[in-house]
């Protein structure tokens, strides 16, 4: 009977201890492991999603072509080398058709629907900053690839703080003022514009007005003529810019239009009259190889990086991987959409994570080493700053189209933190 | 002055005359069959294109391409006409624009598909890809041949419909479809026939476009549809003479409105069109039937 009872007793008391044993160990366990040295590194869950859109329909589709195949090559790339901090990249490309809705629609299924860590692409201006208010909402790094005003930069990142938009490609400061340095040294000084009736003309013409204006008092600005989006007739606008008679020209027409401008232009003798013409995007690749050898010579061109320079390692190789991939020399959109990729890459790394709080920890002031040469992300706006030349098109017996001749580099530092932008952060923190 | 006015003019009259050989095909198609074929543009589209590609592939003669590219367009025409469109001329206005307009995007990514997304610059035309001084100023040799060719696709389909017996029956089936079919026309072989040669004109005004704008891209059809649609709007649905007025009016209107009013050029021409039709519901030339 008594051994009974104590066996019972024995029992009880090998289930309390059991019982506090157990109880220890998973307190124990629970304060133990988010302290300490012993801590796990952050893990990433896979796979790393971008999302990214470019205009693949109507007059300029061959933009989104050439967006698709630099950032399809940089995925390619990353994930036969073990991927984004051993993390399988995926991308998901879709039509953003010029419209601002669309870009909108698009943005929202990549992050609510397809669940995308990263958005890249843009092309247009007014697409942009219709999108900006939506990502900062949704809360996705967005890196432009593409889009050139300058007020998202300026009004959107640096003003109103939507800290979740980059700009990877170079902006209407290259565009307008860069290319009033080019002009400072040019002997015209009464000038005139044929631009695209936008944002991005307007505010390039005015960039380019107001530095000219800086750099060489004296000069006038005689003339502009705006044409429409979808404008396929440039008769009157030439008209126009022929009765005014400048010594200069600036253009900011770009892509299909530029080519049906400049064909137009020289049948109505234009550039034989105005000697000194400048096309900010004239260097771009659609560009050179749409109008080839009918290219007229007098005329200095850039865009938003050219395949020829610099003239390195990293960029020739590039080119040359692009070739062998595509059977195509990479216009600046793919060089962009490229280097936004390998970006994503860079800041990932940096940050451990791809949650969009450290991803933009990581990407302000990043530099980074690209084609397109050594870019420094500027903190106050995320705006990417990079050399990319001016030169006057000539031709070359290697390339059955004008290349750009007499390159002049202005310093990106020179030009980027001029005005309109002010501020305490127009000092450049990029200096090397 | 005088020099900037002819000039403005002559460039008024080129555009004029370049939306008109697209806007003659949407006519006719919508005078006879009572279709409003939004994918007229996607043949004006594709004649290009075809037209480029026999220059490209025969010898680059322009004249060859121009003369065998909207032949191909035709037959894309037929087969449209044949299964599709056929099927909806009993249907209210909005199943038509729908299913005209799913050809447009349908057509559009088999241009992507079969030419590549990027836009295609041609080579320039060789003797009319010149220009000539007018009052000290170039013109193109192109734009004016483009304004001589408008009158005389309009002289000819005037013919054509006025003047033979194609035209004669095609009036009669357009006008009463069961008095014509009663009396022995075979009616939907005549729309056919019909919705061919609209297709046709629409495919040579492509093809003529690839010298006058100077590049082609998958959307390029969009674009003219639109101006094509105020002109044959203007004019009065379904009126050749119409259409060839209002492509008159708005070319020179725009040309005018870009020199010498270019804060309201891209809304002139839609001005125009709200006031011909508060003033004519139907158009300059559109009665009722």
């Amino acid at each position: 009977m008594e051994k009974k009872e104590l066996d019972r007793r024995d029992f009880l008391k090998w289930i309390g201890t059991g019982t506090l044993v157990a109880g220890a160990g998973a307190l124990g366990s629970g304060v133990m492991v988010p302290t300490g040295l012993w801590a796990a590194p952050p893990q990433i869950k896979g796979p790393i999603k971008v999302g990214y859109q470019a205009v693949i329909s109507g007059p300029l589709a061959g933009y989104g072509e050439f967006h698709k195949m630099g950032a399809t090559m940089a995925v390619e790339e990353i994930n036969q080398k073990g991927g984004i901090a051993g993390i399988k990249a995926e991308m998901e490309f879709r039509d953003s058709t010029l419209k601002p809705d669309d870009a909108i629609k698009n943005a929202r299924y990549f992050v609510d629907s397809w669940g995308a860590d990263y958005l890249a692409g843009i092309d247009s201006s007014g697409q942009v900053l219709a999108l900006a208010p939506v990502v900062e909402k949704l809360d996705k790094v967005l890196m432009v690839t593409h889009a050139a005003t300058e007020k998202l930069t300026e009004e959107w990142v640096y003003k109103k703080g939507v800290k979740q938009i980059f700009r990877i490609c170079n902006s209407t400061y290259h565009d307008g003022n860069a290319a009033a340095f080019i002009a400072k040294d040019l002997p015209a000084m009464k000038w005139a514009t044929i631009a695209p009736k936008y944002e991005y003309g307007f505010t390039c013409w005015k960039m380019f007005q107001d530095m000219l204006k800086k750099l060489k008092p004296g000069v006038s600005f005689i003339a502009e003529s705006w044409a429409p989006f979808g404008t396929t007739d440039f008769r009157s606008h030439i008209n126009t810019i022929m009765d005014a008679k400048p010594d200069g020209l600036y253009s900011t027409e770009w892509a299909g239009e530029l080519i049906s401008f400049v064909k137009q232009a020289k049948q109505a003798g234009l550039f034989d009259k105005i000697k000194h013409i400048m096309i900010p995007m004239g260097a771009a690749m659609d560009a050179l190889e749409g109008l080839g050898p009918e290219y007229p010579d007098n005329i200095w061109a850039s865009a938003r990086y050219f395949f020829l320079y610099p003239n390195n390692k990293t960029n020739n190789d590039f080119v040359a991987r692009f070739r062998k991939r595509w059977n195509h020399y990479p216009a600046y959109v793919s060089e962009t959409g490229y280097s936004a990729i390998f970006t994503l890459k860079a800041a990932v790394e940096k940050a451990g994570s791809k949650d969009t709080k450290p991803l933009i920890q990581a990407l302000e002031g990043m530099e980074i080493d690209t084609p397109a040469g050594h870019r420094v992300f500027r903190k106050e706006d995320h705006q990417a700053i990079y050399d990319v030349p001016w030169g006057k098109l000539k031709s070359d017996p290697k390339y059955p189209f004008k290349i750009l001749g007499e390159q002049k580099v202005i310093p990106a530092k020179s030009y980027y933190h001029r005005p309109p932008f002010e501020g305490p952060g127009t000092e450049p923190p990029f200096e090397k | 002055m005088l020099q900037s006015i002819v000039h403005v003019c002559l460039a008024g009259l080129s555009t004029g005359m370049f939306i008109w050989l697209v806007a003659s095909g949407l006519s006719l198609i919508f005078g006879v069959l009572g279709v409003l074929n939004f994918a007229h543009g996607s043949f004006y589209m594709l004649g290009a294109y075809f037209c480029f590609t026999v220059l490209k592939y025969l010898g680059s003669n322009f004249w060859l391409g121009l003369l065998i590219g909207p032949w191909c367009v035709c037959l894309v025409g037929f087969l449209v006409e044949r299964f599709f469109l056929r099927y909806v001329y009993h249907l209210a206005l909005p199943y038509q624009l729908l299913l005209t307009f799913a050809f447009v995007l349908i057509f559009d990514n088999l241009v992507k598909i079969v030419w590549g997304a990027g836009s295609i610059s041609p080579p320039g035309l060789a003797g009319l890809g010149e220009s000539i001084s007018i009052l000290g100023r170039n013109f193109p040799i192109y734009n004016l041949f483009i304004i001589m060719v408008g009158p005389l696709v309009a002289l000819g389909l005037w013919l054509v419909i006025e003047r033979t017996w194609w035209g004669r029956i095609i009036r009669a089936a357009s006008s009463d479809r069961e008095m014509a079919a009663a009396i022995g026309v075979r009616v939907p072989a005549l729309f056919t026939s019909v919705f061919i040669f609209g297709t046709w004109l629409g495919a040579v005004g492509g093809g003529l476009a690839v010298p006058y704008v100077g590049i082609m891209t998958s959307g390029m059809g969009e674009a003219i549809i639109i101006e094509a649609f105020i002109v044959a709007v203007i004019g009065g649905l379904g009126s050749l003479k119409g259409a060839f007025v209002g492509a008159l009016i708005i070319g020179v209107l725009s040309a005018f409105g870009t020199r010498f009013f270019p804060a309201f050029d891209m809304f002139l021409t839609f001005i125009l069109m709200a006031v011909i039709l508060l003033w004519k519901p139907h158009g300059l030339f559109g009665g009722k039937k």
